[in-house]
């Protein structure tokens, strides 16, 4: 193509590095915002107005901060239950199926000790939190290793096996907690019942302590996928199953293990938003919501490449974007959604900026004799 | 009673094939598509706000063919033209169609309020005209050069391209078309099987539909079969007492279609299954196709 | 069509001053030659002497930065294969473009202007089958690709050609996957056609005396360069290898004796099933001793490659076994196999044998990974897996400038090398090489053969898989040609001649 005198040429990228990818999914995180600005403008908000309202209630607001990292810790978990599947090339869309389970089990441990029946039990927590914990966990697993299973022995396709799952895991939700469902609550309109205040999560200064699982993992996850031999073997399956196998690495065990991991992980985020976040403790009515926020999880483990530390703020600023553009909804008066609706924009434009990681623009000038 | 079931589970697998129809005709020029549901409720919720301001089915469903069109449209371009990783664009697309269509179609919330599209014996019109585009498609793809061209893309891009066949304009043909109907699968939903908008009202059907194109093996007349068995284990896990009466709750009855497509797909996943049936799936799907 | 009245003799095709460059390279560089109705004419060169950019040049496949292209004294300008067809131009392709899924009748009328919407394959079933016969050529029409030889389906791309009307036939390599007899059966049907006006251009690597049996004329080519033209019957087969090579090839490797050990590796009665669940290795049974290269000569697809992935632990026999040190490890992973001293060497060098988007130290890794000494806990000893990568570029001369570029970057013979060392350098006991040399040129191919050689002295025992008969004939101890998943028989080295392991390749006991 040329533009005046100057000839644009697309050429293969070589190599990536990490600032590149950094800089092109801010430019993409921009470029979407921008995109979703004429939501505003067709809503009759000014752009500037509206964002300004979203990052200063996300981001500087007594109330809006700690939302944000409630929901940021949960974006987190998800990305985390992403993106270890993904670096053995397999989708983890079932991150809403192992958080409902994970919260499931979370719940069983509460009700084997006998939390339904009154808010004034004592409990000691030092017992029933660690136990809660492991359950949203095992819970979280055993739904991963159902896909992981069928993967590594039948190779299904994991997406639809994820997908099909989370509508399982939601009906089984639906059961437990709707007419007369063994976990309903004594209000009995579909919601679960309430923890008592004595297993309630810790909360420290507004943020609930699984904040520090959250980051503890973030470390974690990294350190498995630099410095370790699972880690290295996850990859190798991820970037070539044939040569994988022909080091010796098992076509069965990989996939597996990491939608267990995956699971285990996106169980614990169950765990977070029902069991620990401020004000919930139950599982709440609109629980198909916190499935559909998990979504992000997927957004936020492409643009960070699957690095687990860049991960970080950008669950921080989509935890604050959502927060934001619900808050927005009320106050400038606009229509629900608008969240998802960026939700959507941000996918798909990524998915556009994908391909600046594999081509890069090239202007020259064409010289004069050639003209 | 019987009759009036067995209606019901054949409307519900006119989705299904509408649905995996389309997205197996993209498959076969070698484009995947998982954003299949995505592209369903863009339709459905097209058509329905189309429908419901103007008053008119036609324009309705015209509006959910063009903008599956569109959608599959930019789907070919973020996967031929652009030559990204399909399952990553397919995602895109199905959150776009889920987040947006959330945010548009939210102030319509509720039923449709027109007159219901007449039935036939309690069957829909759409039925028909399933089986219909099933016959035709598979007469397409098996006895006409375009049907030859449309597979040979599929298999082997480069193999096509040396022969003199465009294969660019070949799977954008098929994913354009394959957009379409998607967009169409979902308006026949939101229009006629069940008329009542709500946010992320497809519910997992587009995902089924996706599962059905593996089931099939690719061939359009098993894939009829396979729709109308999703129909009949849908509308049984919306009236399990008809069966059981009694038995487990309503809610692990809505499992079931669920659990049956794991199982079929891992079932149809063994070697045994492959060797005694033969793999027919498409050599080149879901690799973009780069020219020397 | 401008080719209906061709006399023999005529200039067909002309190409004068042909040059393409790429990034750090002049793939052809001021080529001229011109090419007669009627006439077999041999384009000659090593891998990496230009002859694939100069096929696809001629085939509007890429375009050339000079010269130019007649087709009968017109001057033409190939922007695709479609106008190198439209001109008359056909190529047989090595790796085949074919589509396996379809029928041998789909593939030979895809992309044909004739075919209109609605296939008719009665009638143009009829006008092939009277191609068939004309030419000598034998093919059921109904049948899927995927299940015929190699030989037939060139012919099913000779009939793709010749179908679309070419008069001008490219053939790549035309006999490298094909056993003797087929090639015998090619070449018989390439004469039939050379009487009825066609013009035949085979691209040849290896394999000269067929050079010298069936062409007029040869050109050859050297690092982009023509560098002799002559006529066949003025050349000699050392000649051409001079004038291909540049230098006076040394064709045989000095077999050392070693004195055979004990038995390492054991095989009864093996049977296996290929990818599409056929049962292709049909039990065999062998031994392989310490110190001793065992040669199976086959052309591809008989059985090799299954033998070769049993043994390797990457594909389930489904009869028989497979003893090391008389223990049965029929049903061993791969990885309790590289733990028992086991190195394989895969013919898919990328994919198999190296992941592309690793480095070249991750890619040394595949092999170690699972060495306390490499990973203490778990955890990778990062210093101690770069230092050994260090090591190996600089032994075996692999071309790379650090040892973090990813292995897509590497050459060929580079990562071959690359591969070779990392398995060697494990000191395995048994060494599965299957195709060590394939696609190499002549001093990668020397190096990766003398390094072979060099296991043997040290007491390997080398199971070595190729399909050039000259390699396993100047290597091999015992030497046993397999043909439909069998061995024909196992010869001792010293009566391994040309002859009878060509023979038994193609099937003859």
């Amino acid at each position: 193509m040329k533009f005046g005198s100057y000839k644009v040429k697309l050429e293969k990228k070589v190599n990536l590095t990490g600032w590149q990818a950094a800089m092109i999914s801010i430019l993409a995180i921009i470029f979407a915002l921008v995109l979703v600005s004429f939501i505003f403008l067709h809503a009759g908000v000014n752009p500037l107005v509206g964002y300004k309202e979203i990052f200063s209630y996300g981001f500087a607001n007594a109330f809006g901060l700690p939302l944000t990292i409630n929901k940021s810790i949960f974006i987190l978990l998800c990305t985390f239950a992403f993106i270890v599947p993904m670096r053995a090339g397999l989708w983890n869309i079932g991150m809403a199926g192992q958080l409902y389970a994970g919260a499931l089990g979370a719940f069983a441990v509460a009700f084997a000790f006998g939390a339904k029946g009154s808010q004034s039990i004592d409990l000691s927590p030092g017992i029933v939190i660690p136990l809660m914990l492991v359950g949203a966990s095992l819970g979280g697993a055993a739904s991963g290793a159902i896909a992981g299973f069928t993967k590594g022995r039948f190779n299904t396709n994991e997406i639809v096996v994820t997908m099909m799952i989370n509508f399982i895991t939601f009906w089984l939700v639906a059961h437990m907690i709707k007419e007369g469902g063994p976990f309903m609550g004594s209000g009995g309109e579909g919601e679960g019942f309430k923890l008592p205040p004595s297993i309630q999560a810790p909360i420290i200064n507004n943020v609930p302590f699984t904040i520090l699982i959250a980051l503890g993992l973030a470390g974690l996850l990294y350190f498995l996928f630099a410095k370790t031999k699972i880690g290295y073997q996850i990859k190798a399956y991820g970037l070539c199953p044939a040569a994988a196998k022909y080091a010796g690495i098992s076509p069965f065990k990989i996939p597996l293990l990491v939608f267990v991991i995956g699971g285990l992980i996106a169980g614990l985020a169950g765990y977070h938003y029902f069991a620990a976040v401020p004000g919930v403790f139950k599982i709440t009515k609109n629980y198909g919501d916190f499935g559909d926020l998990a979504f992000y999880g997927i957004i936020c483990g492409l643009i960070s490449q699957n690095n687990p530390l860049a991960a970080i703020p950008i669950a921080l600023l989509f935890g604050g974007l959502t927060n934001g553009g619900r808050f927005v909804q009320g106050k400038l008066n606009l229509g629900f959604g608008i969240d998802y609706a960026l939700l959507g924009v941000l996918m798909i434009t990524l998915v556009a900026f994908q391909f600046f990681f594999r081509y890069k623009i090239v202007w020259k000038k064409i010289e004069k004799e050639k003209l | 009673m019987m009759w009036e079931f067995f209606a019901r589970s054949l409307n519900a697998s006119t989705i299904f094939t509408f649905a995996a129809l389309s997205e197996l005709i993209g498959q076969r020029s070698g484009v995947l598509n998982v954003g299949i549901e995505g592209v369903m409720l863009f339709g459905a919720t097209l058509g329905f706000i189309v429908a419901q301001s103007t008053g008119s089915y036609l324009l309705g469903f015209l509006a959910a063919i063009v903008i599956g069109g569109v959608i599959g449209l930019l789907h070919g371009f973020f996967s031929i033209t652009l030559g990204g990783n399909q399952v990553v664009n397919g995602m895109g697309i199905w959150i776009l169609g889920f987040g947006l269509t959330a945010y548009i179609g939210y102030p319509y919330t509720g039923p449709l309020g027109m007159k219901r599209i007449p039935d036939i014996m309690g069957l829909s019109p759409f039925f028909f005209v399933g089986i219909a585009l099933i016959i035709i498609t598979w007469l397409v793809l098996s006895k006409t050069s375009l049907g030859l061209r449309i597979r040979s893309v599929g298999e082997n891009p480069s193999v096509a391209e040396v022969s003199g066949i465009n294969v660019t304009k070949t799977r954008y043909l098929s994913v354009i078309t394959s957009g379409m109907l998607m967009g169409f699968a979902g308006a026949i939903y939101s229009l006629d099987y069940n008329p009542v908008w709500n946010y992320n009202f497809i519910m997992g059907w587009g995902f089924i539909a996706l599962a059905l194109v593996f089931f099939s093996m690719w061939n359009p007349l098993i894939l009829l079969g396979g729709s109308m068995l999703f129909g009949t284990l849908w509308q049984l896990s919306l009236n399990p007492e008809l069966v059981l009466p009694g038995v487990l709750s309503r809610y692990i009855w809505r499992t079931v279609p669920f659990v049956i497509t794991i199982g079929v797909l891992m079932l149809m996943s063994t070697k045994w299954f492959s060797t005694k049936w033969g793999a027919a799936k498409p050599e080149a799907l879901g690799q973009p196709y780069e020219k020397e | 069509m401008i080719l209906k009245d061709i006399k023999r003799g005529d200039t067909v095709l002309e190409a004068r001053g042909i040059t393409k460059r790429f990034p750090g390279v002049v793939a052809n560089d001021h080529i001229d030659f011109g090419i007669k109705a009627g006439e077999i004419h041999a384009i000659l060169g090593e891998n990496g002497a230009g002859k694939t950019t100069l096929m696809k040049i001629l085939f509007g496949l890429v375009q050339p930065d000079e010269g130019e292209i007649y087709v009968h004294g017109e001057k033409v300008n190939f922007r695709s294969p479609l106008d190198a067809i439209h001109f008359g131009i056909g190529m047989v392709h090595q790796n085949r473009k074919l589509i396996p899924a379809h029928t041998v009748i789909e593939n030979i009328i895809l992309g044909h202007p004739k075919s209109g919407n609605i296939l008719n394959l009665k009638r143009t079933g009829e006008e092939i089958t009277e191609l068939c016969d004309k030419y000598g050529f034998n093919i059921d029409l109904k049948a899927k690709v995927w299940q015929l030889s190699e030989g037939e389906k060139q012919v099913v791309e000779i009939l793709k050609a010749l179908y679309r009307g070419a008069k001008i036939l490219i053939l790549d390599e035309p006999t490298s996957a094909l056993a003797p007899p087929e090639t015998k059966k090619l070449l018989a049907s390439i004469k039939i056609m050379t009487g009825d006006e066609l013009a035949i251009i085979p691209f040849i690597t290896h394999k000269l005396p067929i050079v010298l049996t069936v062409s007029e004329r040869v050109t050859v080519l050297r690092r982009g360069k023509v560098t002799a033209r002559l006529k066949t019957a003025d050349a000699t087969e050392s000649n051409l290898a001079k004038e291909m090579v540049g230098r006076e090839v040394i064709f045989r490797l000095e077999r050392v004796e070693v004195g055979k050990g004990k038995p390492i590796l054991q095989v009864e009665n093996l049977s296996a099933l290929n990818d599409k669940r056929v049962l292709a290795l049909k039990g065999v049974s062998f031994s392989v001793h310490e110190g001793e290269i065992f040669g199976i000569a086959g052309v591809s697809g008989n059985g090799q490659q299954v033998l070769a992935e049993v043994l390797a632990g990457l594909r389930k026999a489904v009869g028989g076994k497979v003893l090391t040190d008389g223990i049965n490890i029929t049903h061993y992973t791969s990885l309790e196999r590289w733990q028992k001293g086991i190195g394989y060497i895969p013919s898919e060098r990328i994919d198999v044998g190296s992941i592309g988007d690793f480095s070249l130290v991750d890619n040394v890794f595949m092999n170690y990974y699972f060495d306390d000494e490499f990973s203490k806990w778990g955890i990778i000893d990062s210093k101690k897996i770069r230092k050994l990568t260090k090591e190996i570029i600089s032994e075996y001369a692999v071309a790379a400038p650090s040892s973090d570029i990813t292995a897509k970057s590497l050459s060929g013979g580079n990562l071959q090398k690359l591969i070779l060392a990392r398995v060697l350098s494990r000191k395995p006991r048994l060494i599965i090489a299957n195709l060590p040399t394939q696609g190499l040129d002549v001093g990668a191919t020397e190096f990766v053969q003398n390094k072979l050689m060099e296991a043997k002295k040290e007491r390997a025992g080398i199971l070595l898989i190729s399909e050039d008969l000259d390699e396993i004939l100047s290597l091999s101890d015992r030497v046993a040609p397999i043909y439909e998943g069998e061995f024909m028989g196992i010869l001792p080295g010293e009566q391994a001649t040309r002859e009878n392991v060509g023979a038994m390749m193609a099937g003859l006991k």
